[in-house]
Protein backbone atom coordinates (compact mmCIF):
# COMPACT_ATOMS: atom_id res chain seq x y z
CA UNK A 1 0.00 0.00 0.00
CA UNK A 2 1.33 3.59 -0.77
CA UNK A 3 1.77 6.58 1.46
CA UNK A 4 -1.09 8.22 -1.31
CA UNK A 5 -3.85 5.65 0.82
CA UNK A 6 -2.06 5.42 3.56
CA UNK A 7 -1.58 8.50 5.21
CA UNK A 8 -5.51 9.53 5.06
CA UNK A 9 -6.54 6.33 6.36
CA UNK A 10 -4.10 6.52 8.86
CA UNK A 11 -5.41 10.26 9.89
CA UNK A 12 -9.24 9.09 9.15
CA UNK A 13 -8.53 6.69 11.82
CA UNK A 14 -6.42 8.97 14.58
CA UNK A 15 -10.04 11.61 13.90
CA UNK A 16 -12.24 8.66 14.50
CA UNK A 17 -10.58 7.95 17.50
CA UNK A 18 -10.84 11.22 18.82
CA UNK A 19 -13.82 11.45 18.42
CA UNK A 20 -14.52 8.43 20.50
CA UNK A 21 -12.52 9.37 23.31
CA UNK A 22 -14.29 13.02 23.06
CA UNK A 23 -17.55 11.79 23.46
CA UNK A 24 -16.86 9.32 25.53
CA UNK A 25 -15.26 11.50 28.10
CA UNK A 26 -17.50 14.77 27.71
CA UNK A 27 -20.64 12.35 28.14
CA UNK A 28 -22.19 14.20 25.14
CA UNK A 29 -25.91 12.93 24.44
CA UNK A 30 -26.45 10.85 21.68
CA UNK A 31 -28.75 12.69 20.11
CA UNK A 32 -26.62 15.46 19.65
CA UNK A 33 -23.28 13.53 18.76
CA UNK A 34 -23.55 9.86 18.53
CA UNK A 35 -20.07 7.61 18.89
CA UNK A 36 -18.37 6.12 15.84
CA UNK A 37 -19.24 2.86 17.41
CA UNK A 38 -22.41 3.82 18.11
CA UNK A 39 -23.33 4.78 14.27
CA UNK A 40 -21.23 1.97 12.83
CA UNK A 41 -23.90 -0.12 14.95
CA UNK A 42 -26.28 1.23 13.36
CA UNK A 43 -25.23 0.13 9.90
CA UNK A 44 -28.13 -2.41 9.55
CA UNK A 45 -29.88 -3.79 6.54
CA UNK A 46 -32.94 -1.12 6.32
CA UNK A 47 -29.73 1.21 5.56
CA UNK A 48 -28.25 -1.09 2.67
CA UNK A 49 -32.10 -0.72 1.27
CA UNK A 50 -32.03 2.67 1.14
CA UNK A 51 -28.97 3.76 -0.31
CA UNK A 52 -29.54 0.64 -3.28
CA UNK A 53 -32.77 3.01 -3.58
CA UNK A 54 -30.78 6.05 -3.75
CA UNK A 55 -28.08 4.67 -5.84
CA UNK A 56 -30.12 3.17 -8.53
CA UNK A 57 -31.93 5.97 -8.87
CA UNK A 58 -28.97 9.12 -9.05
CA UNK A 59 -27.20 5.86 -11.83
CA UNK A 60 -30.56 5.98 -13.86
CA UNK A 61 -30.93 9.45 -14.11
CA UNK A 62 -27.12 10.32 -14.48
CA UNK A 63 -27.17 8.03 -17.30
CA UNK A 64 -30.07 9.28 -19.07
CA UNK A 65 -28.75 12.81 -18.74
CA UNK A 66 -25.33 11.76 -20.04
CA UNK A 67 -26.86 10.47 -22.63
CA UNK A 68 -29.13 13.13 -23.60
CA UNK A 69 -26.65 15.77 -23.32
CA UNK A 70 -24.38 14.80 -25.33
CA UNK A 71 -26.49 13.79 -27.94
CA UNK A 72 -27.97 17.43 -27.73
CA UNK A 73 -24.09 18.26 -27.17
CA UNK A 74 -23.59 16.78 -30.67
CA UNK A 75 -26.92 18.79 -32.49
CA UNK A 76 -25.53 22.11 -30.48
CA UNK A 77 -22.35 21.66 -32.49
CA UNK A 78 -23.42 20.45 -35.61
CA UNK A 79 -26.76 22.88 -36.13
CA UNK A 80 -25.39 26.00 -35.10
CA UNK A 81 -28.55 27.65 -35.25
CA UNK A 82 -29.96 25.44 -32.15
CA UNK A 83 -27.33 26.24 -30.54
CA UNK A 84 -28.11 29.64 -30.62
CA UNK A 85 -31.25 29.59 -29.84
CA UNK A 86 -31.71 26.54 -27.10
CA UNK A 87 -28.41 27.28 -25.18
CA UNK A 88 -29.36 30.54 -23.56
CA UNK A 89 -32.90 28.70 -22.29
CA UNK A 90 -30.90 25.65 -21.26
CA UNK A 91 -28.59 28.15 -19.14
CA UNK A 92 -31.57 29.82 -17.80
CA UNK A 93 -33.04 26.39 -16.72
CA UNK A 94 -29.92 25.35 -15.03
CA UNK A 95 -29.65 28.53 -12.90
CA UNK A 96 -32.95 27.72 -11.52
CA UNK A 97 -32.30 25.79 -7.43
CA UNK A 98 -33.37 22.26 -8.10
CA UNK A 99 -34.73 22.12 -4.43
CA UNK A 100 -37.35 25.06 -5.71
CA UNK A 101 -38.08 23.06 -8.42
CA UNK A 102 -38.31 19.14 -6.60
CA UNK A 103 -42.12 20.27 -5.14
CA UNK A 104 -43.06 20.49 -8.59
CA UNK A 105 -42.05 17.18 -10.00
CA UNK A 106 -43.36 15.34 -7.22
CA UNK A 107 -46.77 17.17 -7.65
CA UNK A 108 -46.52 16.43 -11.56
CA UNK A 109 -44.63 12.44 -11.22
CA UNK A 110 -45.94 11.45 -7.97
CA UNK A 111 -43.83 10.22 -4.77
CA UNK A 112 -41.81 7.24 -6.87
CA UNK A 113 -39.11 6.82 -8.89
CA UNK A 114 -39.71 9.45 -11.70
CA UNK A 115 -40.00 12.29 -9.47
CA UNK A 116 -36.21 11.36 -8.32
CA UNK A 117 -35.16 10.39 -11.59
CA UNK A 118 -36.28 14.06 -13.11
CA UNK A 119 -34.29 15.77 -10.53
CA UNK A 120 -31.27 14.03 -11.11
CA UNK A 121 -31.29 13.96 -14.74
CA UNK A 122 -32.18 18.19 -14.40
CA UNK A 123 -29.15 18.36 -12.01
CA UNK A 124 -26.45 16.69 -13.99
CA UNK A 125 -27.77 17.67 -17.36
CA UNK A 126 -25.91 20.64 -17.94
CA UNK A 127 -22.73 19.79 -16.80
CA UNK A 128 -21.94 17.62 -19.38
CA UNK A 129 -23.77 19.56 -21.94
CA UNK A 130 -21.59 22.88 -21.46
CA UNK A 131 -18.10 20.34 -21.31
CA UNK A 132 -19.53 18.33 -24.04
CA UNK A 133 -20.02 21.66 -26.70
CA UNK A 134 -16.43 23.01 -25.22
CA UNK A 135 -15.25 19.83 -26.09
CA UNK A 136 -16.78 18.93 -29.76
CA UNK A 137 -15.11 22.44 -30.31
CA UNK A 138 -11.59 21.86 -28.79
CA UNK A 139 -9.98 20.21 -32.06
CA UNK A 140 -7.85 22.54 -33.70
CA UNK A 141 -8.54 24.39 -37.09
CA UNK A 142 -5.99 23.19 -38.31
CA UNK A 143 -6.84 19.24 -37.65
CA UNK A 144 -9.87 19.93 -38.90
CA UNK A 145 -8.50 21.58 -41.95
CA UNK A 146 -6.70 18.17 -42.49
CA UNK A 147 -9.77 16.16 -42.29
CA UNK A 148 -10.77 18.66 -45.03
CA UNK A 149 -8.08 17.30 -47.36
CA UNK A 150 -8.71 14.10 -46.79
CA UNK A 151 -11.97 14.63 -48.05
CA UNK A 152 -14.03 14.17 -44.87
CA UNK A 153 -17.84 14.03 -44.38
CA UNK A 154 -19.33 15.98 -41.41
CA UNK A 155 -19.79 12.71 -39.78
CA UNK A 156 -16.44 11.06 -40.15
CA UNK A 157 -15.61 14.37 -38.86
CA UNK A 158 -17.37 13.86 -35.82
CA UNK A 159 -16.69 10.20 -35.50
CA UNK A 160 -12.53 9.79 -36.06
CA UNK A 161 -11.95 13.47 -34.78
CA UNK A 162 -14.44 15.64 -32.83
CA UNK A 163 -16.01 13.06 -30.53
CA UNK A 164 -12.30 11.11 -29.37
CA UNK A 165 -11.26 14.49 -29.26
CA UNK A 166 -14.23 15.69 -26.88
CA UNK A 167 -13.50 12.23 -23.92
CA UNK A 168 -11.31 14.12 -22.13
CA UNK A 169 -13.78 17.40 -21.52
CA UNK A 170 -16.74 14.85 -21.36
CA UNK A 171 -15.19 12.89 -18.88
CA UNK A 172 -14.16 15.79 -16.50
CA UNK A 173 -17.95 16.98 -16.38
CA UNK A 174 -19.23 13.46 -15.78
CA UNK A 175 -16.99 13.50 -12.38
CA UNK A 176 -18.93 16.51 -11.40
CA UNK A 177 -22.25 15.44 -12.37
CA UNK A 178 -21.96 11.99 -11.14
CA UNK A 179 -21.52 13.86 -7.17
CA UNK A 180 -24.67 15.99 -8.57
CA UNK A 181 -26.86 13.37 -9.07
CA UNK A 182 -26.55 12.07 -5.48
CA UNK A 183 -27.30 15.40 -4.81
CA UNK A 184 -30.33 15.28 -7.08
CA UNK A 185 -31.91 11.76 -5.96
CA UNK A 186 -31.45 13.24 -2.41
CA UNK A 187 -33.29 16.68 -2.89
CA UNK A 188 -36.15 14.81 -4.48
CA UNK A 189 -36.58 11.95 -1.66
CA UNK A 190 -36.63 15.16 0.67
CA UNK A 191 -39.67 16.30 -1.08
CA UNK A 192 -41.64 13.21 -1.33
CA UNK A 193 -40.69 9.56 -0.71
CA UNK A 194 -41.47 6.32 1.17
CA UNK A 195 -37.64 5.28 0.85
CA UNK A 196 -34.33 6.34 -0.31
CA UNK A 197 -31.16 7.84 1.65
CA UNK A 198 -33.24 11.36 1.52
CA UNK A 199 -36.27 9.74 3.44
CA UNK A 200 -34.44 7.83 6.04
CA UNK A 201 -32.40 11.36 6.89
CA UNK A 202 -35.64 13.26 7.21
CA UNK A 203 -37.65 10.37 9.05
CA UNK A 204 -34.47 9.69 11.51
CA UNK A 205 -33.99 14.12 11.86
CA UNK A 206 -37.43 14.51 12.80
CA UNK A 207 -37.35 11.54 15.38
CA UNK A 208 -33.72 12.82 16.84
CA UNK A 209 -32.31 9.40 15.99
CA UNK A 210 -28.92 11.08 15.16
CA UNK A 211 -27.00 7.92 14.99
CA UNK A 212 -29.19 6.79 12.29
CA UNK A 213 -28.96 10.32 10.49
CA UNK A 214 -25.45 10.06 10.54
CA UNK A 215 -25.18 6.16 9.23
CA UNK A 216 -27.30 7.93 6.23
CA UNK A 217 -25.14 10.65 5.78
CA UNK A 218 -22.45 8.30 5.57
CA UNK A 219 -24.08 6.44 3.22
CA UNK A 220 -25.08 9.33 1.12
CA UNK A 221 -21.27 10.33 0.72
CA UNK A 222 -20.17 6.27 -0.08
CA UNK A 223 -22.76 6.68 -2.76
CA UNK A 224 -21.10 10.21 -4.40
CA UNK A 225 -17.58 9.12 -3.88
CA UNK A 226 -18.27 5.45 -5.47
CA UNK A 227 -20.17 7.20 -8.22
CA UNK A 228 -16.84 9.44 -9.20
CA UNK A 229 -14.17 6.81 -8.62
CA UNK A 230 -16.63 4.34 -11.11
CA UNK A 231 -16.38 7.05 -13.61
CA UNK A 232 -12.74 7.85 -12.87
CA UNK A 233 -11.63 4.23 -13.66
CA UNK A 234 -13.46 4.31 -16.81
CA UNK A 235 -11.71 7.19 -17.65
CA UNK A 236 -8.52 6.20 -17.26
CA UNK A 237 -9.13 3.23 -19.60
CA UNK A 238 -11.12 5.14 -22.32
CA UNK A 239 -9.07 8.92 -22.31
CA UNK A 240 -5.71 6.45 -22.16
CA UNK A 241 -3.46 8.92 -24.21
CA UNK A 242 -4.17 11.92 -21.73
CA UNK A 243 -1.47 12.57 -19.19
CA UNK A 244 -2.56 12.58 -15.78
CA UNK A 245 -0.05 14.73 -14.00
CA UNK A 246 -1.10 16.83 -10.97
CA UNK A 247 -3.71 14.52 -10.54
CA UNK B 1 25.63 3.23 -56.78
CA UNK B 2 23.40 4.49 -59.63
CA UNK B 3 23.35 8.63 -59.91
CA UNK B 4 20.17 10.69 -59.29
CA UNK B 5 17.87 10.57 -61.62
CA UNK B 6 17.95 13.59 -63.78
CA UNK B 7 14.96 15.61 -64.12
CA UNK B 8 14.43 17.14 -67.88
CA UNK B 9 11.78 20.24 -67.47
CA UNK B 10 10.04 19.32 -69.97
CA UNK B 11 7.32 21.98 -70.76
CA UNK B 12 4.19 19.86 -68.77
CA UNK B 13 2.46 22.35 -66.66
CA UNK B 14 0.36 20.15 -63.92
CA UNK B 15 -0.74 23.01 -61.77
CA UNK B 16 -1.77 26.97 -63.76
CA UNK B 17 -1.94 29.71 -60.80
CA UNK B 18 -3.04 32.44 -62.85
CA UNK B 19 -3.62 35.79 -61.36
CA UNK B 20 -4.52 34.79 -58.17
CA UNK B 21 -5.87 37.27 -55.63
CA UNK B 22 -6.75 36.32 -52.38
CA UNK B 23 -8.52 38.67 -49.97
CA UNK B 24 -9.53 37.97 -45.99
CA UNK B 25 -12.19 40.65 -45.52
CA UNK B 26 -9.93 43.90 -46.20
CA UNK B 27 -6.79 42.20 -45.80
CA UNK B 28 -5.24 41.42 -49.61
CA UNK B 29 -2.94 37.98 -48.76
CA UNK B 30 -1.99 37.65 -52.21
CA UNK B 31 -2.18 39.85 -55.31
CA UNK B 32 -2.22 39.09 -58.83
CA UNK B 33 0.25 35.84 -58.87
CA UNK B 34 0.36 34.26 -61.64
CA UNK B 35 3.01 30.87 -62.24
CA UNK B 36 2.93 27.05 -63.31
CA UNK B 37 3.97 24.45 -61.66
CA UNK B 38 5.55 21.54 -63.96
CA UNK B 39 5.38 18.33 -63.74
CA UNK B 40 7.89 16.32 -61.80
CA UNK B 41 9.39 19.67 -59.93
CA UNK B 42 10.23 20.24 -56.83
CA UNK B 43 8.97 24.06 -56.42
CA UNK B 44 9.59 26.36 -52.95
CA UNK B 45 7.68 29.27 -52.15
CA UNK B 46 9.98 31.84 -50.71
CA UNK B 47 8.86 34.41 -48.19
CA UNK B 48 8.68 36.00 -44.78
CA UNK B 49 6.42 34.59 -42.37
CA UNK B 50 3.20 35.26 -42.47
CA UNK B 51 3.60 36.75 -46.30
CA UNK B 52 0.60 34.43 -47.91
CA UNK B 53 2.39 31.95 -48.90
CA UNK B 54 0.56 29.30 -46.54
CA UNK B 55 -2.43 30.80 -48.12
CA UNK B 56 -1.00 30.24 -51.36
CA UNK B 57 -0.79 26.26 -50.87
CA UNK B 58 -4.19 26.55 -49.09
CA UNK B 59 -5.49 28.02 -52.09
CA UNK B 60 -4.36 25.55 -54.37
CA UNK B 61 -5.65 22.67 -51.63
CA UNK B 62 -8.46 24.08 -51.71
CA UNK B 63 -8.90 24.72 -48.06
CA UNK B 64 -9.23 28.56 -49.08
CA UNK B 65 -12.57 29.36 -50.67
CA UNK B 66 -12.35 32.99 -51.20
CA UNK B 67 -9.94 32.66 -53.87
CA UNK B 68 -10.48 34.63 -56.88
CA UNK B 69 -8.79 34.70 -60.49
CA UNK B 70 -7.63 30.68 -61.50
CA UNK B 71 -6.02 27.98 -60.02
CA UNK B 72 -6.33 24.64 -62.56
CA UNK B 73 -5.22 21.54 -62.15
CA UNK B 74 -4.39 19.71 -65.66
CA UNK B 75 -5.06 16.04 -64.79
CA UNK B 76 -8.69 15.83 -63.57
CA UNK B 77 -7.72 12.42 -61.60
CA UNK B 78 -4.56 14.68 -59.65
CA UNK B 79 -4.10 13.26 -56.14
CA UNK B 80 -3.20 16.32 -53.55
CA UNK B 81 -1.31 15.84 -50.54
CA UNK B 82 -1.06 17.84 -47.64
CA UNK B 83 1.47 18.49 -44.88
CA UNK B 84 1.11 20.65 -42.36
CA UNK B 85 3.75 22.32 -39.85
CA UNK B 86 2.23 20.44 -37.11
CA UNK B 87 2.17 16.70 -37.29
CA UNK B 88 -1.52 16.44 -36.51
CA UNK B 89 -1.43 13.04 -35.29
CA UNK B 90 -5.20 11.81 -33.61
CA UNK B 91 -3.25 10.63 -30.16
CA UNK B 92 -6.07 8.15 -29.26
CA UNK B 93 -4.19 6.09 -32.65
CA UNK B 94 -1.30 4.29 -33.08
CA UNK B 95 1.39 5.66 -35.90
CA UNK B 96 -0.29 2.42 -37.69
CA UNK B 97 -3.45 3.87 -37.49
CA UNK B 98 -2.74 7.15 -37.93
CA UNK B 99 -1.59 6.35 -41.63
CA UNK B 100 -4.43 4.80 -41.99
CA UNK B 101 -6.71 7.77 -41.30
CA UNK B 102 -6.62 8.52 -44.98
CA UNK B 103 -7.68 5.09 -46.52
CA UNK B 104 -10.37 4.99 -43.71
CA UNK B 105 -11.91 8.80 -44.55
CA UNK B 106 -11.75 7.31 -48.28
CA UNK B 107 -14.09 3.70 -47.72
CA UNK B 108 -16.23 5.69 -45.43
CA UNK B 109 -17.40 2.88 -43.37
CA UNK B 110 -16.21 -0.34 -44.74
CA UNK B 111 -13.14 -2.03 -43.18
CA UNK B 112 -9.43 -1.40 -43.87
CA UNK B 113 -8.10 -4.50 -45.80
CA UNK B 114 -4.82 -6.41 -44.74
CA UNK B 115 -3.48 -4.90 -48.74
CA UNK B 116 -4.29 -1.40 -47.11
CA UNK B 117 -2.91 -2.06 -43.67
CA UNK B 118 0.47 -3.94 -45.33
CA UNK B 119 0.72 -0.20 -47.42
CA UNK B 120 0.51 1.33 -44.39
CA UNK B 121 3.17 -1.07 -42.80
CA UNK B 122 5.80 0.13 -45.86
CA UNK B 123 4.84 3.55 -45.71
CA UNK B 124 6.14 3.82 -42.39
CA UNK B 125 8.67 1.79 -43.44
CA UNK B 126 9.97 4.45 -45.91
CA UNK B 127 10.12 6.99 -43.41
CA UNK B 128 12.45 4.82 -41.63
CA UNK B 129 9.68 4.07 -38.63
CA UNK B 130 8.89 0.40 -39.22
CA UNK B 131 9.99 -0.79 -35.83
CA UNK B 132 7.00 1.86 -34.35
CA UNK B 133 4.23 0.96 -36.14
CA UNK B 134 2.58 0.29 -33.15
CA UNK B 135 3.73 3.43 -30.70
CA UNK B 136 1.18 5.77 -30.31
CA UNK B 137 1.95 9.69 -30.76
CA UNK B 138 2.88 10.66 -27.20
CA UNK B 139 5.21 8.23 -27.24
CA UNK B 140 7.50 9.95 -30.38
CA UNK B 141 9.89 12.88 -31.08
CA UNK B 142 8.79 15.87 -32.57
CA UNK B 143 11.03 14.58 -36.00
CA UNK B 144 9.82 10.94 -35.55
CA UNK B 145 5.93 12.23 -35.35
CA UNK B 146 6.32 14.47 -38.72
CA UNK B 147 7.43 11.46 -40.10
CA UNK B 148 4.14 9.62 -39.18
CA UNK B 149 2.68 12.93 -40.62
CA UNK B 150 4.59 12.33 -43.92
CA UNK B 151 3.60 8.03 -44.25
CA UNK B 152 0.40 9.63 -43.50
CA UNK B 153 0.46 12.22 -46.18
CA UNK B 154 2.03 9.45 -48.46
CA UNK B 155 -0.48 7.07 -47.90
CA UNK B 156 -3.12 8.68 -50.07
CA UNK B 157 -0.56 7.82 -53.36
CA UNK B 158 -0.43 11.63 -54.19
CA UNK B 159 0.89 12.85 -57.15
CA UNK B 160 1.79 16.34 -55.84
CA UNK B 161 2.27 17.18 -52.46
CA UNK B 162 1.79 20.26 -50.72
CA UNK B 163 3.83 20.95 -47.52
CA UNK B 164 3.18 24.11 -45.38
CA UNK B 165 6.77 24.55 -43.90
CA UNK B 166 6.85 20.61 -43.14
CA UNK B 167 9.66 20.28 -40.36
CA UNK B 168 9.64 24.11 -39.44
CA UNK B 169 9.04 23.15 -35.83
CA UNK B 170 12.05 20.89 -35.91
CA UNK B 171 15.62 21.30 -34.73
CA UNK B 172 18.19 22.45 -37.55
CA UNK B 173 19.75 18.71 -36.82
CA UNK B 174 16.51 16.60 -37.46
CA UNK B 175 14.85 19.11 -39.59
CA UNK B 176 18.75 18.57 -42.29
CA UNK B 177 17.82 14.64 -42.01
CA UNK B 178 14.08 15.36 -42.69
CA UNK B 179 14.79 17.11 -45.78
CA UNK B 180 17.10 14.75 -47.17
CA UNK B 181 14.59 12.26 -46.85
CA UNK B 182 12.20 13.62 -48.44
CA UNK B 183 14.08 14.10 -51.47
CA UNK B 184 14.51 10.44 -51.48
CA UNK B 185 11.51 9.76 -51.31
CA UNK B 186 10.68 12.38 -54.03
CA UNK B 187 13.07 10.80 -56.12
CA UNK B 188 12.19 6.83 -55.33
CA UNK B 189 10.00 5.17 -58.20
CA UNK B 190 8.33 3.71 -55.18
CA UNK B 191 5.44 6.20 -55.12
CA UNK B 192 3.42 7.89 -57.70
CA UNK B 193 4.94 11.15 -56.12
CA UNK B 194 6.49 13.30 -58.54
CA UNK B 195 5.80 16.86 -57.53
CA UNK B 196 6.32 18.87 -54.93
CA UNK B 197 5.48 22.37 -53.87
CA UNK B 198 6.87 23.33 -50.59
CA UNK B 199 6.28 26.73 -48.32
CA UNK B 200 9.61 27.94 -46.14
CA UNK B 201 11.25 30.73 -44.92
CA UNK B 202 14.56 29.37 -44.86
CA UNK B 203 16.80 30.58 -48.43
CA UNK B 204 19.12 27.57 -47.99
CA UNK B 205 16.58 24.92 -47.55
CA UNK B 206 14.89 26.75 -50.43
CA UNK B 207 17.67 26.64 -52.80
CA UNK B 208 19.69 22.97 -51.52
CA UNK B 209 15.81 21.05 -51.80
CA UNK B 210 14.34 22.89 -55.28
CA UNK B 211 14.52 23.26 -58.81
CA UNK B 212 12.37 26.47 -58.36
CA UNK B 213 12.13 29.03 -55.96
CA UNK B 214 9.39 31.37 -55.83
CA UNK B 215 10.65 34.56 -54.25
CA UNK B 216 7.35 36.15 -52.90
CA UNK B 217 7.10 39.77 -50.85
CA UNK B 218 5.66 40.11 -47.60
CA UNK B 219 1.97 40.53 -47.39
CA UNK B 220 -0.06 40.90 -49.90
CA UNK B 221 2.37 38.10 -51.63
CA UNK B 222 3.45 38.90 -55.09
CA UNK B 223 6.16 37.81 -56.84
CA UNK B 224 9.48 38.78 -57.03
CA UNK B 225 11.37 36.00 -58.38
CA UNK B 226 11.17 32.83 -60.36
CA UNK B 227 14.52 30.97 -59.78
CA UNK B 228 15.87 27.95 -61.74
CA UNK B 229 18.24 26.60 -59.43
CA UNK B 230 20.48 23.79 -62.19
CA UNK B 231 22.74 22.45 -60.14
CA UNK B 232 23.54 18.90 -60.58
CA UNK B 233 21.80 16.71 -57.25
CA UNK B 234 22.65 15.96 -54.79
CA UNK B 235 23.37 18.57 -53.09
CA UNK B 236 24.95 19.63 -50.40
CA UNK B 237 24.77 23.50 -48.90
CA UNK B 238 28.74 23.84 -49.33
CA UNK B 239 28.61 23.45 -53.32
CA UNK B 240 29.76 26.74 -54.24
CA UNK B 241 27.16 26.97 -57.14
CA UNK B 242 24.57 26.30 -54.44
CA UNK B 243 25.81 29.43 -52.20
CA UNK B 244 25.99 31.17 -55.41
CA UNK B 245 22.24 30.67 -55.91
CA UNK B 246 21.81 31.64 -52.44
CA UNK B 247 23.21 34.46 -52.60
CA UNK B 248 21.44 35.79 -55.42
CA UNK B 249 17.96 35.02 -53.57
CA UNK B 250 18.84 36.64 -50.59
CA UNK B 251 19.87 40.16 -52.38
CA UNK B 252 16.33 39.69 -54.09
CA UNK B 253 14.42 39.43 -50.33
CA UNK B 254 16.99 41.75 -48.78
CA UNK B 255 16.40 43.91 -52.42
CA UNK B 256 12.29 43.79 -51.33
CA UNK B 257 12.58 45.05 -47.59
Amino acid sequence: MNSRIQSPLLFGFVLLAAWQALVMVAKVPEYLLPAPSVILANIDRTLFVQLGVTFAEALAGFLIASVLAFVSAILFVRFHALEEGLFPIAIAVKTTPIVAVAPLLVIWLGTGWWSKIVAVVLISFFPVLVNAVKGLKAADAEYRELFQTLGATRAQEFRKLRIPYCLPYLFSALKISSSLAVVGAIVGEFVGATQGLGYLIIVSSAHLETATLFAAIGAAAFAGIAMFYAIGWTERRLVFWQSREGE
Amino acid sequence: MPSAPTRLLQVDPLITIANLQVHFGDVVAIEDLSFVVQRGEFISLLGPSGCGKSTLLRAVARLVPSANGCITLHDSGLRVGFMFQKPLLLPWRTALNNVLLPVEIQLGGSVVSSTDELRARQMLDMVQLGDFVDAYPQQLSGGMQQRVALARALMGDPDVLLLDEPFGALDELTREVLNEELIRIWQSRKTRLKTILMVTHSIPEAVVMSDRVIVLTSRPARLIEDVQVKCPRPRTPEDPAIISVMKDVRAMVRADR
